[in-house]
């Protein structure tokens, strides 16, 4: 009786590894299909009410967070961080959001964004718990207009691109994503390189493949290049404002060809994004 | 673990809610930078309370739903979290579990296990040529410390959400209590999970 109870659940071990292998077969590189899709239609007003619903308390932990970090940088800081104690949490996240959408308007005036592309605005809803990839759910989906490739930005600068597309829901690869390198330049230079994130490090990314006639100071900014080829074109529109250089030693320069950059936009802490549609690529 | 509907119904409710939660919340707040990640300590949890098939086949819904909500190649998430579940239920069926402390520390030891795993998943899909930074590991072992108290917290939760299906836990069937207890008579010795 034993045995054969053993032998039972070995095997439906088997079976459930057998049938994870299957799905990562069928499914890899397929981008979403029809399964992933309509869990993903049902889920995502779910997610959107309770991200909305947990907000205060997330903004709560994020703010002991902060305190904690804040303490062993600067005793100023920390009596400031106590008298914000006494702010509300509601009126707290709510003057983020203002800012945040201020950022985003100030980024469209400024003509970083090209003509051409409408801005749909998206809330991060879900972001993916491992450190291995950097993907977030954003609440605007094909029927807003998203489609797979379109730029997705905040009021910094960059933060990715769009992977994949559900009704109400889209899924965002970060430029902090192992598959995701962008093609950038440096201003005012004018050199060109690959820019490649470090896995598990948001804050660090390295611009490779630079041309070294060109020598790169630290403080430089970094944009998208938006080249086209014959057939061919960068993911991303020309000048979308990435991250600025933080590390430019010469003596890397000359024998590695790259730059370590900092990205404008705090890709751990992503709350409201611009997902640019349309465009003339497409 | 005694499988009724009602069992099943919290169970499945129980994966939905912690699949939501974590992406709702526990991914999107960071202590010293690094976001706890509820989801192994779950799966661990429910294999100590229901044992290797009950583990694994959580680990796979788990997985399973975390996919498809991330929009992610299907079944990486739940190759792992299998394993977990499964080593969870499996230590369970072995031995006593005697301390308080023993299932946040499976926890603890799971989620390195589970996060190692996800990366191995990750390197198996192609992590291209990206350098992998040295603060992935300081992110490992403080997802590992959180595990701790999360599973502490969660395997108490969980037990008494459970209860009515844990054979041999106390309480487990509201039975009349006697009028005296009989001088001499001996109490059946109490076991967890089970």
């Amino acid at each position: 009786m034993y045995r054969k109870q053993v032998r039972r659940r070995r095997a439906a071990l088997v079976l459930l590894i057998v049938g994870s292998f299957a799905l990562l077969s069928v499914t890899y590189g397929q981008g979403s299909d029809g399964v992933q899709r309509g869990v993903a239609t049902i889920f995502s007003p779910i997610q959107s009410v309770a991200d909305r619903a947990l907000k205060p308390a997330r903004d709560l932990v994020n703010w002991f967070d902060e305190t904690f970090d804040a303490k062993g940088k600067n005793d100023r800081l920390h009596t400031e961080l106590e008298e914000a104690r006494k702010e509300a949490v509601g009126a707290k996240s709510a003057l983020a959001e203002n800012a945040q959408l201020r950022k985003l308007v100030g980024l469209d005036e400024s003509g970083a964004i090209p003509s051409g592309y409408e801005k749909v605005t998206g809330r991060v809803i879900t972001r993916s718990p491992t450190v291995w990839f950097s993907d977030v759910t954003i609440d605007v989906g094909s029927g807003d207009g998203v489609a797979v490739g379109d730029p997705v930005v905040t009021g910094d600068g960059l933060v990715g691109h769009v992977s994949a597309v559900a009704g109400g829901s889209s899924k965002v690869t970060l430029i902090a994503d192992h598959s995701s390198p962008v093609a950038a330049k440096i201003v005012p230079n004018g050199a060109q390189g690959i820019l490649k994130p470090s896995v598990g490090d948001p804050g660090d990314m390295v611009l490779e493949y630079l041309d070294t006639e060109k020598i790169v100071g630290k403080g430089q900014s970094v944009v998208t290049s938006g080249w086209r080829g014959e057939g061919i074109e960068s993911r991303y529109p020309p000048n979308l404002p990435i991250g600025k250089v933080v590390e430019a030693a010469i003596t890397e320069q000359e024998a590695q060809h790259q730059v370590h950059v900092q990205p404008y936009a705090d890709l751990r802490n992503l709350d409201l994004v611009q997902v640019l549609t349309g465009g003339s690529r497409g | 673990m005694i499988l009724t509907p009602n069992i099943l119904a919290r169970l499945v409710a129980i994966v939905v809610v912690g699949v939501l939660l974590q992406l709702g919340f526990f991914s999107q707040v960071a202590f010293f930078h690094v976001s706890p990640d509820v989801l192994p300590s779950l799966v661990v949890v429910l294999g100590l309370l229901g044992g290797t098939l009950t583990g694994a086949v959580c680990g796979f819904s788990v997985g399973l739903l975390l996919d498809c909500l991330l929009i992610v190649p299907l079944g990486g998430a739940s190759l792992v979290l299998i394993a977990v579940g499964y080593l969870a239920g499996l230590f369970r069926e072995r031995f006593e579990i005697h301390s308080p402390l023993v299932p946040p520390l499976l926890c603890m030891g799971l989620t390195l296990f589970a996060e190692l795993g996800f990366g191995a998943v990750e390197l198996m899909l192609g992590l291209n040529d990206a350098t992998v930074s040295p603060l992935v590991i300081r992110d490992l072992l403080l997802k590992s410390i959180f595990a701790f108290f999360l599973g502490w917290a969660i395997y108490a939760l969980l037990r008494r959400v459970l209860r009515p299906a844990l054979v041999e836990e106390p309480g487990a069937r509201r039975r009349p209590r006697p009028q005296a207890a009989r001088p001499g008579r001996r109490r059946r010795p109490r076991m967890m999970g089970a």
